[in-house]
Order: structure tokens, then C-alpha cells, then sequence
């Protein structure tokens, strides 16, 4: 089929460039202008796959306020990924801290209401971050203050660090879909791959030895379960405002094709570490600044050199694209784009079985 | 077998912990787990991989996770802790017990336009299974050994828990003091059944039921003072169909998480959204303009946006004409309307002397169509505003009386003066926002096809609040966007309303004598504030409770005594942590009750300071119904698991509660007596028996189960059982799907219709029936004497009371946060390992650095009431000046158990107390949830402090 011709084309003259040797590869666009850090993805993942057994501090999808720390505290800094776009070499990376990621909390409940303790409700052993904990914080002075909201899961990368840096070959990339595992029986947890990842997507698990991470939910989009029905990952289907769409990234008829390839609005995180990330954002607007006297001017208040550190120099453009498509709606025209940023259609939200019948 | 099977579970050498007790898996099954081996081989034997990108052949491992996907059966349920998202969740059951819930994303969509319905959630929901199997559950009767609040409990069985209750309950009746008994239960929108369940009793014991909705500053008062009308709302769909929406201290994305993508999604279709928040709030960074008044300053900055929209003529003249009061002639002399009676008009009417006076384009007096004299009562759709001539909106004149010439104004003429004060200079002074930048946001809201308020809490919870709404509401009046699509002010704060409205009310108050009583009045009478406010608010408060505007129960007896309140029962709610004032409700008013009864799945603080604290079902244990104003479906609460421990419904408490007082009533052999103020007999002997009978068909026994309760609202009710139509809505129905509502009954002001979101207000501005005000119209002028003379007659902008709390640097607030419905969730430990897992209060930078401290200090934010001891955090994005501490934190997540209502008095506003008209009440009366004093609270000073500083 046409996808696989343009697979072997390489990257320089193909729209879609999916990994050598995977046939489709998944994806997710997340439009930043509908997060509202509500967490409701955070806590969709967890209650499905970090509930315990030494998973009680993952958070496979997190939400973090950007500018931030992030979880694990300072990842943007710890290295990891792929020093050039040959692929053959790896940046060198850092294992986060315990510390950095921040402890599952246990608290003194029943002390307090069934055995008489005077003391307020607390962390047992204390808490000193978390994978919050900074949030709502972002930067700048009031009324010039910004911040905005992150979510992040693995990005199932289409050149996974991960994959290159464990010496066992325990992790993979799934062939049918793209998706980056960790392999359960043959991990022993050396955490290379931790260290490897630069987004800090992969996980150890103290108890059982094992590195683990966002699994993009397969046996959901695999229709497993015993209905045998089809769910897009739990984050994303949670999600209340549905700013995630989730569907191929070779589905040119997908609205993440068009997303992606065609209105080039869609952008990777931090595309500088080189591992070609597959879930990709719609970058953040945010109101004009204020001067002294109150006034509103058109002066951006999340400075674009930041933006353009998180999403690369295709921010720019990206924002002018939504920008014009925006004032066109806005005096009565149509814009395909404007549809698509919309959650009219659950069909086009999820678009996970077009390559079923192959 | 799961994952997590081949691991510790991390139970300690202790043994199996109580969550492991209460999930019923024990440590057992996870221990004797077996699977993949954990024998580490190394790297010999390992097989090779070519190339793991694309070419993994030891691929049987994923199974792992695809087992772990796998559940035995599904419920439909949802969450009713005060929170009017009604959201419909699919409860997912392994092993007997509640796994997980996901949204079950089946609202169906009635408009293809706009945004997919679902799915409707949020963090919260998303974990309420915690919740089922927690620490917090409290899984038996429990009664208190130790000091209210100690958290010191002995378990008792039901029939003691029960016995013990029903003996005291009958002592007051027997004695007369049925009415010292209370009932306080919120929102019975959420889940009607159980509303009902406590309130049915207190109902037939002759006791109170207590409002909440003003009680707890969600009532907007410039609603039923300008309306006639509670509130009416848009479902949140219709935000969609604004071209121009301001989000006006509601903040959306963190308070209606369900409902934000309405308000996100806008801004594709091309609608302007601006924010107005002190803060630049989690909603403000989703706006395309916001607007930063001073806190408290919204009144001003609406009467500027106002002056600019009347001074360049961008109002809507003809729905001014025919919608409002505005052509209505006042007197100079008196400030009052000028009536009918008084210049010879309107003599065929029932009483000139309440029909109202206009002036056509001839200069002649003309009667205003619709007035309330000429009305029968407050709702009379026979009756039109419809004009059949041309009413002058500026009149300045002298007209002929008995009393001879006076001098009048129209309302307009009044209003335009008043406004004149708010030049951009004044306003600029008084909000800080430019004044370039109001005017042109006024002139765009002016100018769009569409234009919406989204109207919350934060302009809602301040003193002047009453002013404050009645500004806001009239920029879309002046503009006329009210009655059509994308148009209106919604105001989204503890809804009260619930759609099927006749078959609760039955099932609550089955009498029909209902003891209805404001919560802020009788929790501040019993609370002293007679003695702890100023003369003037005093003396108000005893002539309004004098003239009977409001009532104050215990009733005062003929002795000219009034007992103290003797025994409450709380359910559903936590109106011990959130009572404002609450150094006083707890020092005065909780001495005085004999007997707390707490009815919860979980230990919060009312339980922790009740006497008696019964196990109640959780939310996936129970039958009941879902509604919100927020939305026009009907979706239900089904039982994926039976109650935990000793858990029963609600309803069956109640109903077990009403069987053993009939009981001991037939032992005791107790009389039944005369109700002092209705006429009626309350006879615990047949109390069980009236309890469970269905009292719309005589049937016996009716109504045991909870979902037969369920079932007589959907049946009694006419938005899903509507008269002459073979439509019905059944349980079975909303168990399949949730389903839209068939029709608006009468306490809604449009019809529901098929493929538009619903909007409020046609009844008036299309159908050109009266509103429900006294002048048939919107009206903001009331000439009631106080509100004249207080100066507040029209909207004003005034400031708030001084000094709130003392002579302190700071202003305090206390929104409604992100990570919890008011007091629920906030001790989930899910929630709290996302935030800093103990109370933090939001401070500016700067605030901070002149005082010592530092992002994760421990504070005290102090002022004259008490101090409380909390953790800072740094936020950039708040205005200097100004202390935020997102509620509604429980007792015991403070070290001292004070709590973030420990810093906020008790206060009340006069012009909430009022009867209008004085003599009748028809437009104002005190009716539950309706019209009452609200319990505000942004007034209050404090000033922070590193802990361990200063002492008190």
C-alpha cells in the first residue's frame, strides 16, 4: 500500500516519514489551547496501569505547568536522545533522582478519624516536591504572569533513544503500529533506557526490577477486553475538553496528517533531541500583555522565544497559520483547520481502525 | 493475573492493610501470586534481536497488560457531592469489587453543530472508586466517646444507632420542639432520592429544611431582585453559540471541567472570549483579552461599560421599551414608582395602586401592561408586556396628582444620571482596568450578533454582591441579549434548580407544609451575630424577622421565648467545614444541638463533630438520579457493588430511622399533636407508614427501595412524564442511555426544543409574558424603603465593609479550587499526591518577599478572627495585595483544626432580608433557595506570616 512505498522513500522526499520496518506508526496531536490541567488524563493512565507494585510514583501521563520544573523535576535537562539526525549516536543522559519525581504519598487517615489523633492530615514521611508541584506557577511579573498547561506521555518516537540505549534489546517498536515497549520478560532493569529517553518517559520499578512506560494503551486500541470494542488510549478519551486526537500518522485522510503535514500546526516537543516524537501539540496562544494603566496591548505574552525553544522555529508560522484560519472564521468564512481543532466528530477524534482491513 | 501480582504490595510486616481489608483481595492473593519469574539469568541464553524496531519476535510478554484489561461487569453510575457536572459513568467491577469508571460518552447529541456532548468528567470522577474502598469509608454506626471532634468512636450495631436517635427525636416532638430539629442537605439536583430521603422525614416530623443555595453565596440576589426568577440558565452547550462571551469571575476551566470545551472550542468558531478575574486565572490563560479589575471592583467596571454603551447609543432601545422598567415614571419626591391609582389610570384593574405609569409618544400617562396590579400573583401568563404604543424611555416631567403636580423621572432618565458618575477616569481609579480597553471590550460586547456573561462565584461571593449581579445583568440587558441563542448571563454556581421539579417535591415535602428556613439567618441568629454586628444590621435583622419577611426557627413561642435549635441531621454535604463564620457556629451555635447525626461514606468534618455518624452507600452503591442546569439530560446512579460493611442508602437509613421511631412511638405509646403553625397532626406512630406510602396514589408501602423513590419523580414529574403526551422517560430508559429531558416545566422560562441548546427567558422576551418582578418587567429600580434608603435603589458601585476581619494589609479569598467539589476529594489521596498533600495558600511573589518567606514555607494567615497555619505557594499570576486559599480544606488538614472559614465573620446584608412589595412579597419573599440573605465572604483583611514568628 501507498504508505509503505513512501516509508522506503526516506525521509527527505516524504511527507510521512514512518520508522523503517514499522508498517503504521500511532500518533496523538494535543492542542495545548484546550488544556486546562485538569489531570483527568493524568488519573484515566493511573488508575489503569501505575495503581502500585512500585508503579505508585509513575505517571506514565503527566500534566505539567510550563514554564516548570516538569516531572521528573529538570528532565528538559537531563540529557538523553540523539546527537545528530544520523541517528548513530546518542547524547549521553542523567537517571533522574527518587527525589525528582517525587513520592507516592501516604497519609495518617485513620489516625486522624478513628483513632483519636490530634495531629492535621499529612504526608507520612513529609513531602518535599511532587510531580505538580509547581503548578499554576509558570513565570513573569503580575499582570504579565504566564503559564500554560503540558501533558505529556512517551512519544513513541520514530527514532527511540530508549530502544538504541538498552543493551539486552528489551525495548521495541511495535511493527503493526509503531508503539515503543518495554518488554516485561527480558527488562532487568538497568535503566539505560531511562537515562536514554530525553523526555524521561521511562520508568523504574524498584519492586520488580523492571524499567516500565506508557504503553499507549494497546490493548484498548487493540479491542481487546470483553466486549471487543475499540477504545483510543484512557488519556485521551478521558480527556473533558477532547484535546487529543489520536489516529496514524500515515492516515492521510486522518486529521493528524493534515495537522501535521499539510496545515503545519502540529508540533513535536523539543524536536531538537532528535527522536522524532509522534504525538505533536498545537502551540499555546494567550492574551495580549497589559501596561501600567491597564491597558491591553498586542504584545505576546508568552515570550515566542520560549515557545520556539519548546516547539521549534516552526512555532511561528504554526501560530500565524491558526491565527489567519481564526480571523477568517471570525468574519464569517469556512476553514477546514478551524473544523478539525474542533470536537464536533467523535469519528474523526479517534481514527483507529482504517488500517484494519488491509 | 495481574502485573502487579508478581510484586510486594507493599503491605508491611504488620499484616494486611485496612485498605486491603476493605477491598476484600488481601494480601493473600497478591503473596500467593505466580507467573513470570523474577530469577534474573543475565545475558546468557538470551535470545537475539535483529532489529527491535519493527522485528521483535518475543512479543507473548504483552499479554501481560491486555489480561490486566479485562473486567467482570459494568454499572452505569455518576458522583453527587454537591457538584453539578452530572456526568454519566461507566463503573467497571473485577472481582466483586469497583475497579475503575471511565465516562460512559453516550450523552446523545442533539445538535450537530456543536460540540460533542461528550464526554463529561473530570480528575475527580475519574477516581471516585478511592473513594468506595478508602480509608475514610466509614463502614459501621459509630458513635463518639471522645469530644466532638476528637475522632474518638465506639461502633454501635444500627438498631442502638437507631434506638438512640429515635428516643430523642420523639422527646421533641412530644415536647413541641419539632421545629429545633434541622435537616441540611444540598442541591437536590444531584441526587434527588436522596435529598429526599432525610428531608421526607424531617418533613413529617414537623422540623426545618434548610436552604443552601443562598447559604452558600451561589444565589446571585440581582436575580430574583431584577428577574423575578432564581436563576435561569443556559445549558452550557449554548456557549457555543455566542460570538462574544465573557467569562466574569467564573472560573470554567478549573470549576466546569466538564463543560469548559463549550467555552475553548468557541474560540475556533470565532467568538471573542474574555476573561475578568483578578488573577490571570487557569481560565484567564484560554482567553483571547482579559481584564484584571481590582478584587470587589466588578460593580464599577460593569456601570463603565454600561456608561460607555449608553453614552454612544449602542443599547437595544426597543427591548428597553418593552423588556424593561426603564420607561417606568418615579417620583422626585418619595423615590417611588409613581402608580396608576395616583393619576386616575388603571381603575379597572385589580389594584392601581400596583400597575405602573408610561408615558406614549404623545406625552400622554399610559398604564404599563403587565404590572403586578393587574396580574394574578407573580406568575400570570395571561397577562402581556406586549405595547400597543410607543413609550418615551426619557421623561422629565411633572404630572397631575390628588396631591396635586409632581415632579417624575423615568428610570432611565434616573439610571442614565447614576451612570454619568462612571466616567473612564473614575472607573480606571476604581478597577485599574484602562480605560481604553473597557470601553472598546463594552463597544465590542455592543456590537456582536451573540454576546454572553458566564457569571461565577468570584463576583458572586463579595458583600455588595446584590449590586454587583444587577450591574452585570444590565450589559445584556442594555444590549438585549437575552431569550436567543448564545445570548444571556449564566450564572454557573451551585445550581439549585432540578428539571423535574414536582415529583421531588412531593417526594421531599410530602405534607406540603414545609418549614423552610434561610441557613444564613438561622445559622448567624444561633451564632450570635445579633450581638457581634453593627446597630443598623441588627436592627434590620430583628425587623425583618419581626415583619415576618423571614423566619427564624424555633419559632418564638407565646411566652415571647424561642427555644435553642436541639438536633440536626446533615447528609450529603459538610456544613460544619464550610460554614463561614465558623468560629462562631462553633463556640455558639454547635453547643446548643443536643444531638448531631452525620449521615456519610466518608469521615469529613461534620462527621468528625457529630454525635452519631452513620455508614451511607457511596455513589456506586445506590439508585438515585442525575440532573444539572448545566446540561438538559436525565442519566441515573445504579449500584455496581452493594454497600460496603454496614453502608446502607440513604433512603433506607431514613426510612429505617422513620420505622424504628414508629416503633418506640407505639411503645411509648405517644399522642400525636397539633402542629403550631400548620393544620396538621404530626403522628410518629404511622410515621413509617407515611414515610413509605406513595402520597400522589395512595398506594401503601410505595415507596421501600430507593429505586421506586427514583421512579415516582420520573413518573410525577412533567419533564419526563408529560401531561397529554404518551412520551415517557423510565429508569429502565436512563439506564440504557442518559436521556434529554421531553419538556421545561413551569419553573423554566423557555421551552426545551429539539436540536437547540436550551436558553432561558423566551417565556418573556418572545412569548411577551410578564416577567415575575412587580412591575412585569426587568427591573432595576426598586423602590422598596430600605433599598431607597440605603441608596441602592438603582445599581452602584459602593465599597465593600472595612475592615473585615480587622486592620490587615491583605485581601482573602477563598475560590472554589480545582481539586476537589468543595470539600470532597480534598483529603483523596489520589488528589493530594497532584498538589503539595496539605493545604497552600496562593501568594504574589512579592507579598511574599516582604515578609520572610518562601515557595513551601509554612505560614499563618492571621487576622482578628484566628489564624491558621498553611503552606505557601508562590503564583506570579495574582495581583499584590491579595491572598488566595482555594477552599474548602477540612478541619483536620489544619494543624489547630481551625480552617479557611476560621478568618471569615459572619455578615448580612439588610437588603437581602427584604419582603418586596412590603406588604404582599410577590416579586421578594423568603422562599428556600430563592430569595434569602446570602452568606458571602470575600470582604476580609488578613495578613500572613512565617510560622513561628510573632505569636498571637
Amino acid at each position: 500500500m501507498s504508505t509503505d512505498q513512501q516509508d522506503e522513500q526516506g525521509e527527505d522526499d516524504t511527507l510521512v516519514n514512518v520508522a523503517d520496518g514499522v508498517d503504521h506508526q500511532v500518533a496523538m496531536v494535543m492542542d495545548l489551547n484546550k488544556c486546562i490541567g485538569c489531570q483527568t488524563c493524568t488519573i484515566a493512565c493511573k488508575n489503569l496501569w501505575t495503581e502500585d507494585g512500585g508503579s505508585e510514583y509513575m505517571y506514565w501521563n503527566n500534566v505539567e505547568t510550563k514554564p516548570g520544573e516538569g516531572y521528573p523535576r529538570g528532565w528538559e535537562d537531563s540529557g538523553g536522545g540523539w546527537e545528530s539526525s544520523e541517528h548513530s549516536d546518542r547524547s549521553p543522559g542523567e537517571i533522574p533522582d527518587e527525589e525528582d519525581y517525587g513520592r507516592a504519598w501516604e497519609f495518617n487517615h485513620e489516625e486522624i478519624m478513628y483513632e483519636g489523633s490530634d495531629e492535621p492530615l499529612r504526608p507520612r514521611d513529609g513531602a518535599e516536591w511532587g510531580p505538580n508541584w509547581d503548578e499554576d506557577q509558570g513565570a513573569g511579573e503580575y499582570p504579565n504572569s504566564y503559564y500554560f498547561y503540558l501533558p505529556r506521555i512517551c512519544n513513541h518516537c520514530t527514532h527511540p533513544s530508549c530502544v538504541e540505549a538498552c543493551p539486552r534489546s528489551a525495548l521495541y517498536k511495535r511493527q503493526e503500529d509503531g508503539i515503543v515497549l518495554v518488554d516485561q520478560d527480558r527488562c532487568r532493569g538497568y535503566r539505560y533506557c531511562v537515562e536514554g529517553c530525553p523526555y524521561k518517559k521511562v520508568y523504574y520499578n524498584t519492586v520488580s526490577k523492571k524499567s516500565e512506560k506508557c504503553i499507549f494503551c494497546y490493548p484498548r486500541i487493540e479491542g481487546e477486553g470483553p466486549e471487543g470494542e475499540t477504545f483510543a488510549p484512557a488519556c485521551a478519551e478521558e480527556c473533558p475538553p477532547q484535546l487529543r486526537l489520536v489516529g496514524f500518522l500515515d492516515d492521510e485522510e486522518g486529521p493528524i496528517h493534515k495537522l501535521v503535514n499539510e496545515y503545519e500546526v502540529a508540533l513535536p516537543l523539543h524536536p531538537e533531541f532528535r527522536t522524532q516524537p509522534n504525538v505533536y501539540y498545537i502551540p499555546p496562544f494567550a492574551p495580549g500583555q497589559h501596561t501600567e494603566g491597564g491597558e491591553t496591548v498586542d504584545i505576546d505574552r508568552i515570550p515566542r522565544q520560549y515557545l520556539r525553544e519548546l516547539f521549534g522555529d516552526g512555532v511561528d508560522e504554526a501560530l500565524d497559520t491558526i491565527d489567519a484560519h481564526r480571523q477568517r472564521v471570525r468574519q464569517g468564512g469556512d476553514s477546514e483547520l478551524m473544523e478539525l481543532l474542533q470536537d464536533k466528530n467523535p469519528a474523526k477524534q479517534y481514527r483507529l481502525e482504517v488500517f484494519d482491513d488491509e | 493475573m495481574s502485573r502487579n501480582d508478581l510484586t510486594d504490595d507493599g503491605t508491611d510486616s504488620a499484616g494486611i492493610s485496612r485498605r486491603d481489608f476493605v477491598r476484600g483481595l488481601g494480601a493473600a492473593s497478591l503473596l500467593g501470586a505466580t507467573g513470570l519469574s523474577f530469577a534474573d539469568d543475565g545475558m546468557d541464553g538470551l535470545e537475539a534481536v535483529d532489529d527491535p524496531i519493527g522485528n521483535y519476535p518475543y512479543r507473548d510478554w504483552e499479554d501481560l497488560y491486555r489480561d490486566e484489561w479485562d473486567w467482570d461487569s459494568v454499572a452505569r453510575s455518576t458522583h453527587s457531592v454537591n457538584c453539578t457536572g452530572s456526568c454519566s459513568w461507566n463503573v467497571y467491577v473485577k472481582d466483586g469489587q469497583v475497579w475503575r469508571e471511565e465516562q460512559a460518552g453516550d450523552y446523545p447529541t442533539f445538535d450537530e453543530s456543536l460540540p460533542d456532548p461528550n464526554p463529561r468528567g473530570c480528575q475527580k470522577g475519574a477516581c471516585y472508586t478511592d473513594y468506595v474502598n478508602a480509608d475514610q469509608r466509614v463502614l459501621h454506626p459509630l458513635r463518639r466517646t471522645g469530644e466532638r471532634g476528637e475522632g474518638q468512636w465506639e461502633r454501635i450495631s444500627w438498631d442502638e444507632a437507631l434506638t438512640e436517635i429515635a428516643d430523642h427525636v420523639i422527646d421533641e416532638v412530644q415536647a413541641g420542639r419539632y421545629d429545633a430539629i434541622s435537616g441540611f442537605t444540598p442541591i437536590p439536583a444531584m441526587s434527588p432520592v436522596s435529598f429526599a430521603s432525610g428531608s421526607r422525614l424531617v418533613n413529617l416530623l414537623g422540623g426545618v429544611s434548610h436552604s443552601f443555595y443562598d447559604w452558600y453565596s451561589d444565589l446571585p440576589p440581582g436575580q430574583p431582585i431584577t428577574w423575578g426568577t432564581q436563576t435561569d440558565n443556559a445549558e452550557s452547550a449554548d456557549w457555543h453559540n455566542a460570538d462574544y462571551i465573557i467569562a466574569w469571575g467564573s472560573n470554567i476551566n478549573v470549576t466546569r471541567i466538564p463543560d469548559a470545551k463549550y467555552f475553548l472550542d468557541a474560540g475556533y468558531e470565532g467568538a471573542k472570549r474574555v476573561g475578568i478575574f483578578t488573577d490571570y486565572s487557569q481560565t484567564a490563560i484560554h482567553t483571547d483579552e482579559w481584564l484584571s479589575p481590582h478584587g470587589g471592583s466588578d460593580t464599577a467596571l460593569a456601570l463603565g461599560m454600561a456608561q460607555t454603551i449608553v453614552d454612544e447609543g449602542l443599547y437595544d432601545e426597543a427591548h428597553l421599551k418593552e423588556q424593561t422598567d426603564m420607561p417606568l415614571l418615579v417620583r422626585e419626591d418619595t423615590g417611588k414608582f409613581l402608580r396608576a391609582s395616583e393619576v386616575g389610570l388603571a381603575q379597572d384593574a385589580d389594584d392601581p395602586e400596583k400597575v405602573f405609569v408610561m408615558v406614549d409618544a404623545d406625552g400622554n400617562l399610559r398604564r404599563a401592561p403587565g404590572s403586578l396590579g393587574e396580574r394574578d400573583g407573580q406568575h400570570d401568563h395571561s397577562k402581556s408586556i406586549e405595547l400597543d404604543f410607543d413609550p418615551q424611555l426619557s421623561v422629565e416631567r411633572s404630572v397631575d396628582t390628588d396631591e396635586g403636580s409632581i415632579a417624575v423621572r423615568s428610570v432611565w432618565e434616573n439610571l442614565t444620571d447614576e451612570l454619568s458618575q462612571y466616567t473612564p477616569e473614575v472607573v480606571h481609579e476604581e478597577t485599574g482596568v484602562g480605560e481604553n480597553t473597557y470601553q472598546r471590550v463594552a463597544r465590542e460586547f455592543a456590537e456582536a450578533d451573540a454576546a454572553k456573561i458566564i457569571h461565577g462565584k468570584g463576583v458572586n461571593d463579595w458583600y455588595h454582591n446584590d449590586l454587583g449581579n444587577r450591574a452585570i445583568q444590565l450589559l445584556v440587558t442594555l444590549t438585549g441579549n437575552l431569550g436567543d441563542p448564545g445570548t444571556g448571563l449564566d450564572h454557573y454556581v451551585g445550581q439549585e434548580k432540578i428539571w423535574s421539579f414536582h415529583g421531588w417535591k412531593v417526594l421531599s415535602f410530602p405534607t406540603g407544609n414545609v418549614r423552610g428556613a434561610p441557613t444564613t439567618l438561622w445559622t448567624y441568629f444561633h451564632a450570635g451575630i445579633l450581638d457581634n454586628t453593627d446597630p443598623d444590621t441588627a436592627e434590620k435583622i430583628r425587623e425583618s424577622i419581626d415583619e415576618g419577611w423571614m423566619p427564624v426557627y424555633p419559632e418564638e413561642r407565646n411566652d415571647g421565648n424561642r427555644p435553642d435549635p436541639s438536633t440536626m441531621f446533615v447528609w450529603r454535604g459538610n456544613y460544619f467545614n464550610q460554614a463561614k463564620g465558623n468560629v462562631a457556629v462553633e463556640e455558639q451555635l454547635w453547643p446548643k444541638l443536643d444531638l448531631v447525626v452525620d449521615i456519610n461514606f466518608r469521615m469529613d468534618s461534620t462527621a468528625m463533630y457529630s454525635d452519631i455518624v452513620l455508614p451511607a452507600a457511596s455513589h456506586y452503591e445506590k439508585y438515585d438520579l442525575s440532573e444539572t442546569d448545566m446540561h438538559t439530560y436525565v442519566h441515573p446512579f445504579t449500584p455496581a457493588v452493594e454497600p460496603l460493611g454496614e453502608a446502607k442508602t440513604d433512603w433506607e437509613i431514613f426510612r429505617l430511622l422513620a420505622e424504628k421511631i414508629q416503633e418506640r412511638a407505639q411503645e411509648r405509646d405517644v399522642e400525636p399533636i397539633e402542629d403550631r403553625k400548620f393544620d396538621r397532626t404530626i403522628d410518629l406512630t404511622t410515621i413509617y407508614d407515611d414515610y413509605v406510602r406513595d402520597w400522589e396514589t395512595g398506594e401503601e408501602e410505595g415507596l421501600v427501595e430507593d429505586k421506586a423513590a427514583a421512579e415516582f419523580i420520573l413518573e410525577h414529574s412533567e419533564e419526563t412524564n408529560p401531561e397529554g403526551s404518551d412520551e415517557q422517560i423510565t429508569f429502565d430508559d436512563i439506564d440504557e442511555q442518559p436521556q434529554r429531558f421531553l419538556e421545561a416545566g413551569d419553573h423554566w422560562s423557555s421551552d426545551i426544543k429539539d436540536g437547540e441548546a436550551y436558553v432561558p427567558w423566551q417565556d418573556y422576551v418572545h412569548d411577551k409574558n410578564p416577567w415575575p418582578t412587580f412591575t412585569g418587567r426587568q427591573q432595576y429600580y426598586i423602590d422598596h424603603d430600605w433599598y431607597l434608603e440605603l441608596g441602592e435603589e438603582l445599581p452602584t458601585h459602593k465599597e465593600g465593609p472595612e475592615n473585615t476581619g480587622g486592620d490587615y494589609p491583605l485581601s482573602y479569598n477563598t475560590p472554589h479550587g480545582r481539586w476537589s467539589i468543595h470539600s470532597t476529594w480534598r483529603d483523596d489521596t489520589k488528589m493530594l499526591r497532584l498538589q503539595r498533600g496539605e493545604p497552600v495558600v496562593y501568594l504574589n511573589p512579592e507579598d511574599a518577599q516582604q515578609r520572610g518567606i518562601e515557595d513551601g514555607d509554612t505560614v499563618e494567615v492571621y487576622n482578628d478572627l484566628g489564624s491558621i497555619e498553611v503552606q505557601a505557594k508562590i503564583y506570579p499570576s495574582s495581583e499584590p495585595g491579595t491572598v488566595r486559599h482555594f477552599f474548602s480544606w477540612e478541619k483536620f488538614q489544619y494543624p489547630d483544626r481551625d480552617n479557611f472559614n476560621t478568618l471569615v465573620p459572619m455578615y448580612m446584608k439588610p437588603t437581602q432580608l427584604v419582603q418586596y412589595p412590603e406588604d404582599t412579597g410577590e416579586h421578594l419573599h423568603f422562599f428556600p433557595n430563592y430569595w434569602g440573605p446570602t452568606g458571602v465572604n470575600s470582604d476580609v483583611r488578613v495578613d500572613v506570616r512565617p510560622s513561628g514568628g510573632d505569636s498571637e
